[in-house]
């Protein structure tokens, strides 16, 4: 440790001082005393110089920007309420109801999250649901409909107009199925009917001669063969059948 | 530095129900509380959760701020504070870091902190300017000691008198000095190594 002497700054005392020193409000005597330590200790000078480097770092880091909608996810965790807006805090009426609403609004903060607000959802399309099967519904509803009889009633009422609707949809679909399946019984009866008056009037014949009626593949084509045949007389293109006003036809028929 | 009388004002009308009044102290010290929780906890979603929930143990015991006992943004620091040691606590990232006692290991120990210092790199006030120098310096800052990390943020960052780190960080002036002084030297030094791994 170096400052032994009199009226030097030791060690510590040069330790308790930096923060003023960076700070710039050491003056006088002091601050020669200091200065004096950091250029004679080797370990005091060279933390002086850690120090302040150290400090211009964080100084010249910039404020992190917080995200955009912070404030507002903020004040809905809290107070539960959305973002003022000049236009809104204008009626008196909307204040009137924050008012209102405010002792409410821890409730409505863990209403408005997302996994409950689905949640809620759900409940109420299986609530709708039941309501719809029970025959009530809300637009039409009444005191007298809440009634445990009335209710009782709708159902039973609901279960035997769905049971008749059913019943009635499977009746009509086998009346139709019979019906099908007689017609189809009556044209297959009539098929056989003609076959067998068909067979009696023609005698079968021989397979293997059908056969060769069927094949024409080792014969040539019968319109080549129309073709080359010579026995017919040759009709000119343009010739008319009247033989007198066509010397060509005279010579060859002569 | 913060109009007492005039915040006094407003967490009074903020006690009286005052939606308008609540709002008004969030858009004035979200900010402030964003930065400290980033540059402790290091990552955005972390400190997005925090200042959420310092403003929400804010807004249940706003009753119990005096005005007598000091300023109100010295309170907001002290809950921050408190939440962000729990953090810390809970997500166990309580990790290795040197200070300027432990004794520097192989071929370090041969050298002076005065022979690692000239090699720093970048001039501090010329590197800032660039992004990556800013994440090196908030690299750096995770890898102090949560207590220095606190103390340099609060003093160096939110230009906090060291008397009000004191009462937030509930010791004596001398000891935030001196963490103040470590966070500082030991911060330089990180970054003397990492401008060194790069160069």
């Amino acid at each position: 440790m170096h400052g032994g002497h009199e009226g030097e700054m030791d060690c510590t005392r040069f330790e308790a001082l930096l923060s003023e020193a960076l700070d710039g409000t050491l003056s006088g005597r002091t601050l020669a005393g200091f200065q004096a330590h950091a250029a004679a200790c080797p370990d005091c000078g060279p933390m002086l110089v850690a120090v302040r480097a150290g400090m211009s770092w964080l100084k010249a880091l910039p404020e992190a920007e917080p995200p955009r909608n912070l404030v507002r996810n903020i004040l809905i965790a809290t107070s539960g309420a959305e973002v003022a807006r000049p236009a809104t805090s204008a009626s008196p009426w909307r204040d009137r109801l924050r008012e209102w609403t405010q002792p409410l609004a821890p409730v409505f903060s863990a209403i408005s999250h997302p996994r409950f607000a689905l949640s809620l959802g759900m409940a109420f399309f299986s609530v709708t649901v039941l309501l719809n099967a029970a025959g009530l519904h809300l637009t039409s509803l009444r005191t007298a409909d809440l009634r445990p009889s009335a209710i009782q009633e709708n159902l039973a009422r609901t279960y035997n107009e769905t049971t008749a609707r059913a019943v009635k949809y499977y009746e009509n679909i086998r009346l139709v199925y019979e019906i099908e399946s007689r017609v189809q019984e009556i044209r297959n009866a009539t098929r056989e009917e003609d076959r067998q008056e068909q067979r009696k009037k023609e005698p079968e014949k021989p397979r293997d001669r059908k056969y060769r009626d069927d094949n024409t593949s080792g014969r040539p084509d019968q319109k080549q063969e129309r073709y080359s045949r010579r026995d017919e007389p040759v009709v000119l293109a343009g010739s008319s059948l009247d033989s007198a006003a066509n010397p060509m036809c005279n010579r060859r028929d002569a | 530095m913060e109009d007492t009388q005039a915040v006094a004002a407003l967490v009074e009308r903020c006690l009286g129900g005052d939606a308008a009044a609540w709002e008004e102290i969030v858009r004035q010290y979200h900010r402030r509380i964003y930065s400290v929780s980033y540059r402790f906890a290091g990552s955005a979603e972390d400190a997005e959760d925090l200042t959420q929930e310092v403003f929400i143990k804010m807004y249940r015991t706003l009753k119990s701020y005096d005005v007598s006992k000091g300023a109100f943004i010295t309170w907001v620091t002290t809950i921050a504070r408190n939440l962000l040691v729990d953090h810390f606590r809970r997500s166990k990232h309580d990790r290795m870091t040197d200070s300027l006692e432990s004794a520097p290991s192989g071929d370090q120990d041969a050298l002076t902190l005065g022979e690692q210092l000239p090699d720093l790199g970048p001039s501090p006030d010329a590197g800032v300017q660039t992004q990556e120098t800013q994440r090196a310096v908030h690299h750096a800052l995770q890898r102090l000691s949560p207590e220095l990390r606190e103390a340099v943020i609060l003093r160096d960052l939110q230009d906090m008198e060291y008397r009000e780190i004191a009462q937030v960080l509930r010791v004596p002036e001398g000891t935030v000095k001196s963490r103040i002084n470590r966070g500082r030297a030991e911060l330089a030094r990180h970054l003397s190594r990492t401008y060194k791994q790069v160069s």
